[in-house]
């Protein structure tokens, strides 16, 4: 263990925070990612765990070091499917995200150790209760059209985003669900309309923004590497695609929609001046991306086409394995949920809930869409990745005379038709998973009719479904995804749940420091929904990726977010 | 002949044009709009979207005002040649639809300069001697070739010469430009698939002439068996095959979606296929107008084709 200490100028959460590590309360990584968020650089973070850093970062910057080997210059090109880009903060698609990710930066990055530094930010500080942050912007961060960033543009991007009329839904992300409040003012269905409340954001100065939440929230940094927070020039109007002014290294040169997305370095902005990039050195020259849908991503790898791979399924890894490239597998928390809307006939009787999710082994369907990999679920939307997920609550069991005696209860002692919609938006193991519960469920007497349609056809009714397969991504903490999908009222809200209880859970879950402390809390908000039967959420899954042998710094993100700043080809 | 051809024409313009219609007002539906905002939106941010916010985004898209309008000056344009901006690629839709015709025209025209000179002559050798060896060895061949799905075929031909012996790349985008190498797969997919359906027409008609009057005739007045075939014979025997082969043209065009998306060929196929998905009304307009279009083409080439090869046959 290490000699050092956190100094004054650190966080005293910081100082809480390492007590408890010290008295062997808190493991050395969650140290590092609680100091890295309240401020403490993650170098320092490292040192004081007594850890060394690893090569995902280099001193103040989010990537890692400069590899003496590199060779500069050369095109990486990836397989995945190239989308349109319109709005960064509507963006629903990592890969959309991606698109953009090298051009449009973020406060803050969250690098494959699931620990958040500084980005465009090169510091930031939180107050005691967690209810103010303030964040420092780096000096000299140039736009492509010459610019320099101010916190008048961060602000510019948050009041967007906050903005009803630009529907991002970045405003359940707790950060700014916390910036907000309702008005008087009432939707087209009566709903009143949430605006950003008053005083929420202070321009400290030209290079300091303060944020005032009217709840202490731990995630601020995390909330800001979410893939719709992609800072923005102020002169943007939609789509993004025409006119994508950012401070990254790259800037788009072509993008054709169904075919190939092309970025190329920024030497020059747009006014003639050199651009200097804040970000120290980036090898590549170009990076392409060559629409490859679904499992052509590892055809066309095999083939050379291209030189990594957004994804390739779990059916695909014996092939991928007779091919001559690194595979990278990452844990993650994305998953699906066969979710219930607890508003709907039948499933407004909680009954007719439990007894679906009583019917279905979750273990059963888990072993057979990801035999190796990937962990169970437990009808909750925590993960055992997520740094505050404890394995507190027993594991559920599968109990069809339960199922059966709920029915009768409800109403359907001579059995129960349901109709569940599938869109396979995330593969076809979407498909599997249905049948595996129509087939568990049938023993309980409900006939579990499967709807299948295309994906884009699901993406139009995945909140309107009153039983449906939605897939979510990972999220970095169990309370993010918890905020996004189950808080009342937030734009995500599938399940349309609302539930108090559960909310003031979350809320406590949310701000608690110590992890130690903060896993039963949101353990407790957990087994709130997990006991309200909102979905069956049989698995978390892994992802894999695959890159050539000749490509270097490639690695996998469980969120699969690419930054290639410091990927290089031999 | 002319009057024929003329009235073709015509009937290819009322059908396009309730064709044209339809479409249209099937894809003014409110289920199409909102596929469409949640193909350019995304799922999760149209969810978010007040009924006020989306109308606003319907009127930014030009998409709130009635279909007849939005119709008729789609019309005027198509008469201008322009054929409207693609909602999803965010392109001309004649640009678009150019550059997959021309694609799909190169798929089509390896598969014809392979498919039909194979299909005619093994199912000339099949037809020449009904029963025989030969004859059952292509009817086996042709059987087995268009009884397996394209997707079967272009699957077991993917891992044998792709992934396993590594003889040519396992797909068909073209990322690095032009590579006359990734269009080996589709194409032999294409004429495994088709040579098996032309073929046992041609064997078919073939067997039939052969037991016609005039050519135990030729027999038997002792011209030589080549003679018979080649003279006599194959001109009657390729009636039926020519019609087969020219409407395979629609087949091509726009019923190889599956090979397309397989092997990511930017075709027309999986132009159509794109579109449908999307809701991208202008390119399923457009798209839809060549189907029919290349469709009436064949039909009258097919039937110029059929009267010249049939003295017997006239159009009045």
């Amino acid at each position: 263990m290490t000699s050092r200490k956190p100094t004054q100028s650190d966080h005293p959460k910081v100082h809480e925070a390492f007590g408890l590590m010290k008295a062997g309360r808190m493991d050395r990584r969650e140290f590092i990612r609680v100091a890295a968020l309240l401020g403490t650089s993650a170098a320092t973070a490292y040192a004081l765990a007594g850890l060394p850093e690893p090569a995902f970062a280099a001193g103040n910057l989010p990537f890692p070091a400069d590899d003496p080997n590199a060779k500069a210059g050369g095109i990486l090109k990836i397989g995945m499917e190239v989308q349109k880009m319109e709005d960064p903060a509507t963006y629903s698609w990592v890969q959309m995200s991606n698109q953009t990710r090298h051009t449009l930066e973020y406060l803050a990055m969250t690098g494959p150790d699931n620990v958040t530094r500084p980005m465009l930010a090169e510091k930031w500080d939180a107050a005691e209760d967690l209810k103010t942050w303030t964040f420092y912007l780096r000096q000299g961060v140039m736009w492509h059209n010459g610019e320099e960033l101010t916190a008048d543009h961060i602000a510019w991007n948050i009041e967007r985003w906050l903005d009803p009329k630009t529907a991002s839904s970045n405003v359940g992300l707790s950060t700014f669900s916390a910036m907000v409040e309702e008005t008087p003012e009432k939707d087209a269905k009566g709903k009143p309309v949430k605006r950003m409340t008053k005083g929420a954001l202070e321009i400290v100065d030209k290079h300091t923004i303060r944020f005032h939440l009217n709840k202490p929230v731990l995630s601020a940094p995390e909330d800001l590497y979410n893939y719709p927070t992609a800072i923005c020039h102020p002169s943007f109007k939609p789509p993004i695609s025409d006119n994508m002014i950012g401070t990254g290294p790259f800037a788009l040169a072509e993008l054709k929609v169904g075919d190939k997305c092309i970025l190329k370095r920024v030497k020059k902005t747009t006014n003639g001046k050199d651009f200097n990039y804040w970000g120290g050195k980036v090898y590549l020259d170009e990076i392409h991306y060559y629409n490859f849908v679904g499992d052509n991503q590892l055809s066309a790898f095999a083939s050379g086409t291209v030189d990594g791979v957004y994804e390739f399924s779990v059916e695909q890894m014996d092939l991928a394995k007779s091919l001559d490239g690194n595979i990278v597998i990452a844990r993650t928390a994305q998953t699906i949920c066969c979710r219930m809307q607890v508003d709907q006939k039948p499933f407004s009787d909680k009954r007719v809930r439990e007894a679906v999710t009583k019917s279905v082994d979750n273990g059963v369907i888990k072993n057979l869409v990801y035999p190796t990999g990937g962990d169970i679920g437990q009808n909750h939307h925590v993960a055992p990745v997520h740094p505050d997920y404890a394995p507190l609550l027993p594991p559920l069991k599968r109990d069809v005379a339960a199922a059966k005696k709920l029915l009768a209860e409800a109403g359907f002692a001579n059995g129960l038709e349901l109709t569940i919609d599938v869109g396979n938006t995330d593969g076809p193991w979407h498909q599997t998973v249905a049948e595996a519960m129509r087939d568990q469920m049938k023993e309980a007497g409900i006939t579990l009719k499967i709807n299948v349609m295309p994906p884009s056809k699901y993406w139009e009714i995945w909140t309107k479904t009153p039983f449906g397969i939605t897939a979510w991504t990972h999220r970095p903490l169990g309370t993010m995804a918890m905020s996004l999908a189950y808080r009342t009222g937030v734009p995500w809200n599938e399940t349309h749940y609302a539930n108090p209880e559960f909310d003031k859970a979350l809320d406590a879950a949310e701000a608690t420091l110590d992890v130690n402390e903060r896993k039963p809390k949101l353990m407790k908000a957990a087994k709130i929904l997990q006991d309200d039967s909102v979905m069956v959420l049989p698995v978390f899954r892994p992802v894999y990726t695959i890159s050539a042998k000749n490509v270097h710094g490639y690695e996998g993100h469980p969120t699969q977010y690419h930054q290639f700043n410091k990927v290089w080809k031999s | 002949m002319l009057k024929l051809i003329g009235s073709r024409l015509l009937q290819m313009l009322l059908i396009m044009a309730v064709v044209s219609l339809v479409i249209f007002a099937i894809f003014d539906s409110d289920k199409f709009k909102k596929q469409i905002a949640v193909a350019e939106l995304g799922g999760f941010a149209v969810s978010a979207l007040s009924d006020q916010d989306y109308q606003a985004w319907l009127d930014r898209k030009g998409l709130n005002v009635p279909f007849y309008d939005r119709y008729f000056k789609w019309v005027a344009g198509v008469a201008r040649g322009d054929l409207g901006r693609s909602y999803e690629k965010s392109e001309p839709v004649s640009q678009l639809l150019a550059k997959r015709l021309i694609n799909t025209g190169m798929l089509a025209f390896w598969v014809f300069a392979l498919m039909v000179p194979l299909s005619l002559t093994l199912g000339i050798i099949a037809g020449m001697k009904e029963g025989s060896v030969r004859d059952r060895a292509v009817s086996f061949i042709a059987v087995l070739t268009t009884s397996l799905p394209e997707i079967a075929t272009a699957i077991v031909l993917t891992v044998i010469l792709a992934l396993g012996l590594r003889w040519v790349p396992a797909n068909s985008a073209m990322v690095n430009g032009w590579d006359w190498r990734q269009l080996i797969l589709p194409v032999l997919t294409l004429v495994l698939y088709d040579f098996g359906y032309v073929a046992r027409m041609t064997r078919a008609s073939m067997a039939e002439v052969m037991t016609s009057q005039y050519i135990r005739t030729a027999v038997l007045k002792g011209l030589p068996y080549r003679r018979v075939i080649l003279r006599h014979a194959l001109r009657n025997a390729l009636i039926a095959p020519f019609t087969i082969i020219v409407l395979q043209l629609n087949w091509i065009l726009s019923g190889v979606v599956v090979v397309e998306v397989f092997f990511q060929y930017a075709g027309f196929g999986q132009l159509l296929l794109d579109a449908a998905l999307f809701g991208d009304v202008y390119v399923i307009q457009a798209a839809t107008l060549v189907a029919v279009f290349i469709a009436v083409l064949s039909q009258i080439i097919s039937d110029i084709g059929y009267t010249l090869l049939n003295p017997r046959i006239r159009f009045s």
